[in-house]
């Protein structure tokens, strides 16, 4: 978080984690595309050539002057990719919430499993955990056939009491309910500081 | 750890008042300061054509890898400046007091030995200022917090209604 009280701006960073290939980028991507463009900027992706994350993906939201306050989100992703775990981390410094995005695939259960695992260690790496980081929890995928039960992936996950929501990034569905949960999410959680 | 930064109004127009300068002195295009997660601090110059935020992420995670990499040959004090020299507009990313950093876009015709050293001199400048910033926690309270949070979810709905 970052607060400029010259300009009166509250800059805010939420980050999209997650196994390789579970919808991160298409979260972004459906934001963009779907947003006012006087809101946002341009979405930014460092991909390999084979279209996969490298290190990061960037869009910036701003929603105009409130209770004469300037709120900007920054949207990041990291790269899903096992190898990438350190440029996961240093996409992580400096976050204010996360969404941790599943895929709902019964066989990616263990992957997301995983992912989970490093990001618990990035985050005690930086001196968070899952604790104490607004997090909320996106199953993506939920049209594929094989999709996992969202409870057996809740309890599997182990994220006690974060909010939850089902997804379809490619048509959009859940897109913006998970966006708008973890922007109050991380806004309440920021106020309790201010 | 520290939490989230604060930039005090007064802090803001003396690190405002550096970057004028830099930007004046040198005749570069724009100069923007960073933190190390990305974060736009300031900006000052012509920066229609760019975005200020991108540039503050990519120039974050510029740093971030050439850190990295640098630690991974054995430097013990991985920090430092990274240039970019363009055909038409050149680039230089230099590091402050660890935590920030110093982006200078300008016209690829500029000396660049000169660009270095006013660059140098601007960011001893903002070292110590560096320091004055505040922790989120500690900060001095400024926002009624249920007008902004019920604000802001009522134009979240407003403004992605229908998505």
């Amino acid at each position: 978080m970052f607060i400029n009280w010259k300009s009166r701006e509250i800059n805010l960073k939420i980050v999209y984690y997650g196994p390789a290939l579970s919808g991160k980028t298409t979260n972004l991507e459906y934001i963009h595309l779907k947003t006012n463009p006087c809101m946002r900027g341009e979405l930014v992706s460092l991909k390999t050539r084979g279209d996969r994350t490298l290190y990061f993906d960037f869009l910036q939201l701003e929603l105009g002057q409130i209770a004469g306050l300037k709120p900007r989100f920054n949207l990041y992703t990291v790269p899903g990719q096992v190898c990438y775990a350190k440029s996961r981390e240093l996409v992580l410094q400096g976050a204010d919430g996360v969404v941790f995005v599943a895929d709902s695939q019964q066989q990616r259960l263990e992957d997301n499993l995983q992912m989970m695992r490093m990001m618990e260690t990035n985050l005690q790496a930086l001196g968070h955990s899952l604790r104490t980081m607004p997090l909320v929890l996106q199953c993506n995928k939920r049209d594929l056939p094989n999709a996992a039960p969202v409870s057996t992936m809740r309890q599997q996950l182990g994220f006690n009491g974060a909010p939850c929501f089902e997804s379809v990034a490619t048509k959009g569905a859940g897109v913006f309910n998970t966006l708008k949960a973890v922007i109050n999410l991380v806004v309440s959680h920021a106020q309790r500081k201010l | 750890m520290r939490t989230g930064l604060v930039l005090p109004e007064k802090l803001g127009k003396q690190i405002d008042c550096i970057l004028v300068e830099l930007y004046r002195k040198t005749a570069a295009e724009c100069v923007l300061l960073a933190d190390i997660t990305g974060q736009l601090i300031d900006a000052e110059g012509k920066t229609q054509g760019i975005d200020p935020g991108l540039v503050a992420a990519l120039a974050a995670g510029d740093v971030a890898a050439m850190a990295e990499l640098t630690r991974q040959i054995g430097e013990e004090n991985p920090q430092g400046s990274f240039l970019h020299e363009g055909e038409k507009k050149s680039i230089y990313l230099f590091n402050v007091a660890d935590s920030f950093i110093l982006i200078v876009i300008f016209q690829a015709d500029i000396p660049v030995g000169l660009m270095r050293l006013f660059v140098r001199r601007a960011a001893e400048r903002l070292h110590p200022l560096t320091a004055e910033f505040e922790d989120v926690m500690g900060a001095p309270r400024q926002v009624s917090n249920t007008a902004f949070s019920t604000t802001l979810a009522q134009e979240l709905d407003r403004v992605f209604e229908g998505l």
